[in-house]
Parts: structure tokens; sequence; C-alpha cells
């Protein structure tokens, strides 16, 4: 009964450039993934991490406070201006280790655009892919890589 | 089962049957009938039966390799600890198994009447198109329900019992205690059912209009992927917000040791965006479709 005739589908067609091109225009502002959500998310799950590997290698007592991370984060990409989700972010963090001592290591971060990451540490400071519990038991390093996530609203 | 039933109750009141005309004019009986119809059809105790076992057989086969699936979100600890599975599964499931799922019915259960000629045989009964439209929307809005309900409390299930139910990592570093975990699984997947009815509603839409079921099944599992395809390529986030696939990530607040919920809240804004614009269109077409064939 209401076929469409071809001047409903221009104007159709032209609303539905419109409405595109104005998106995209909107689109080019904001970012999810910003350097301080991404230092805000790794400085304490790093910290709750560590503590949890501390105690199974038989260090317990140690909080996430004393750990005190101190993320530092960007981007190597070139005009990338430290946003948006790859897998070129680098944070160095540094941490105050159970006995007092100060550490330092470089993390991979690979972010995704949904606010979750990725990240690996180095092997020299954090370990193993799988470790020795006291009680002599193989298992996760919780710190070797780990996931994290940050809200992106 | 509605036949027996309907002779059985016949010989009671014998004339006065026929001069009531039984469920005129009621969404619900038509309902009724779209759920005997979809209990009837093989494709839809199928899919059932894959969601109730496939869980099981997937931990089975995860639990025999020493890889990780360390891309999935909770792909590492999957053997750590048995509440892992079903979100491992549900971060898997959000990429085209979802769609799909819920395609199944919701893209064939407008066309499959093209399909075999049967429109005019529906609307000439006591039913309007009206009341037909939102007989099969609510009987494939029920089925995604039924659908996702069945495939988290199997991926539950495969998980806790084959794996067990140790202390499950927060996505902030910290131990979640078990107690409290299996609600929080439980909570991740229902987020899922928005975004979910979402797709379902995209099935209805594509169905009506192209009336052909392959469209209807196949056309929310490409779109589903060309949106997938959008977030993995970084396009703007702006117009990422806008996707419907969006919303399936929404779960990632409810398990960090501080919750989020605005992932939550916009996601299901979103979905009840595309539920209203696809269910719209899809029911002006079908008021407006000049049915005189079959």
């Amino acid at each position: 009964m209401h076929r469409p005739t071809p001047g409903r589908l221009v104007r159709a067609a032209v609303a539905v450039s419109a409405a595109t091109a104005l998106t995209a225009a909107l689109a080019g502002c904001a970012t999810d993934v910003t350097r301080p959500r991404v230092e805000g998310s790794i400085g304490p799950v790093f910290a709750n991490l560590y503590v949890q590997q501390q105690a199974l290698l038989g260090h317990p007592g140690l909080t996430p406070t004393a750990v005190a991370t101190k993320p530092t984060c960007h981007r190597t990409t070139p005009g990338s201006h430290d946003k948006g989700a790859g897998s070129d972010w680098i944070c160095q963090v540094g941490w105050t280790d159970g006995t007092g001592k100060h550490q330092n290591g470089k993390f991979e971060l690979q972010v995704r655009s949904n606010g979750c990451y990725q990240a690996g540490g180095p092997t020299k400071i954090v370990g193993p892919l799988m470790i020795q519990t006291s009680t002599d038991k193989q298992v996760i390093n919780p710190v070797f890589e780990f996931d994290g996530c940050f809200d992106t609203t | 089962m509605t036949i027996p039933a309907t002779t059985a109750t016949a010989p009671v009141p014998p004339a006065t049957i026929d001069l009531r005309p039984v469920g005129r004019g009621r969404v619900v009986t038509a309902y009724r009938w779209e759920i005997t119809k979809l209990a009837a059809q093989a494709r839809t105790r199928a899919t059932l039966a894959v969601c109730l076992v496939a869980p099981f057989v997937f931990v089975v086969l995860l639990d025999r390799q020493d890889r990780l699936p360390k891309d999935t979100l909770y792909g590492r600890w999957v053997h750590a600890s048995g509440f892992a599975t079903p979100l491992m599964i549900l971060g898997f499931a959000a990429q085209w198994v979802f769609p799909l799922l819920t395609s199944l019915v919701a893209g064939d259960i407008f066309a499959s009447e093209d399909q075999h000629g049967t429109w005019k045989t529906i609307l000439t009964r006591s039913h309007s198109r009206t009341q037909i439209f939102w007989a099969k929307t609510l009987a494939a809005a029920t089925f995604a329900t039924l659908v996702l309900t069945v495939l988290a409390l199997s991926c539950l299930a495969a998980g806790v019992l084959l794996v067990g139910h140790q202390p499950l990592e927060s996505l902030s570093g910290t131990l979640l205690p078990s107690g409290r975990t299996a609600g929080l699984v439980l909570a991740a997947w229902a987020s899922a059912l928005p975004p979910l009815l979402g797709f379902t509603a995209l099935g209805i839409m594509l169905s009506v209009l192209t009336r052909s079921s392959p469209m209807g099944i196949v056309g929310p599992i490409v779109l589903g992927l060309v949106m997938q395809l959008y977030a993995f390529l970084n396009g703007a986030d702006t117009i990422r917000h806008l996707l419907l696939v969006t919303p399936f990530d929404a779960w990632h607040g409810l398990l960090a040791a501080h919750p989020y919920y605005g992932p939550l809240r916009d996601g299901t804004l979103v979905s009840v965006g595309y539920i209203l614009i696809c269910l719209a269109v899809a029911y002006t077409a079908l008021r407006r479709r000049d049915i005189t064939g079959g």
C-alpha cells in the first residue's frame, strides 16, 4: 500500500547520512581509555596481587597500603597522547616489598577499548609463571601476568 | 498437550463451547500456541539440550590441556577455581554465541509463516495482527530468557562440580569469598539479558522485513560480528557505546572489589533503545503489509 517512492528514499538516505556524520563528528571528542584511569587501576590491582603472591611464598602480613605502588604509564606510539586502547601501554611501577626495600618494574599492558587490560611484569622481579608455595605446591604466580578492568563511564 | 485437555473438558459443557469464542482477542492464547509450536520444534529442543550439555564437555576438554585460554578474561584461572569457568564462557559467548542462540528462534518465528504460507491461516482465526505480533515477540523473548538461564546454570554447575568452589580472583586482584561468588556469577550472566533481548528484537525485525528465516537467523550474528570488529579495531568510543555488543561487557563492574554499575546502566539503556526501535519497525512493517498470498 505505502510503496516507498524515490523521493522518500532520498529523504531517508539524507537523514541517515546526516545522523552518521553528526555521530562521527561527536566521536572525535571523548576516549574511554586515559592515562589517569590506567594508572588508577594498575596500582591497586598490582598491590593486591603482590600481597597475595607474598602470602603464597610464605610472607603473610603485608598490606596493599604498605606496598604503596606508584605507577607511571604512557603509550609508546608517537602522537597517541597517552590515550586510547592499544597493546603499546607501558607502566613503570614502583613499590615497597616485604623487607622495606624499594622495587621498580616495567609492565607491558594490552589495554582493550572496553576498559580491561592484560599486564605482564618483568620475570626477574615478579617471578616465573608458576611458583612454589611455602607448602610445596605449584600454583599460578598471580603477578606474572594479570587482568584488570576499570570503569569507562 | 492442548488437544487432549480440550477433549477431556468437552463432555462437561457440550453446547456452550461453540457459542463462546474461546480466547478471542487474547494475546495469552496466541502466546500459548506459539510456545507449544516452539516446544514441538526439534531445533528448539536441540538448542536447549546443547546449552545444557556443552559447558560440561567444554570443561572436560579444557581440563585436559595445559595451555590456558588467557586471551579471554578469567581464562587464566579456569584450573584454579570453578567459578572462573562460567565467567570465561560468558566473555566468549558474547562474541557470537548469544546472537546465534536467540536468533535461532527470533529470526524464524515470523518468517516461518511466510515459508509455510500460513499467514492467511493464522490471521483468519480469531486473532488480530497486533495480537499475533505480541504473542510471537513474547515467545521469542521467553526462549531467549530460557536459553540464557539454562546456559548460566549449566556453566556454573559444570565449573563448580568439575573444578571446585575455590575462592575466585576479583578483577581488582582480591580474592572473593566462595559464598558470595556464585551470586556474583549469576548476576554477571543476568546482566547479559538486556543485550540478548536486543538481539532478539533485531532478529524479529529482520525476520519480518526480509520474510526469510536464513536472513533472520544469520543477520543478527553478522551484525554482532561487525559490531565486535568495530570495537576490536578501536573505533570511536562514542559510537562503541551505542553498539549492542558493548553491554555484554557490563558485568566486569560487578566483579571489581569496589563494584561499579555505570556500564550496566548505560548498557541497559542502549539495549532498551534497540528493543524499542527494532520492535517499532517490525510492528509497523507487519501492520502495513498486504497479506493476500498463501
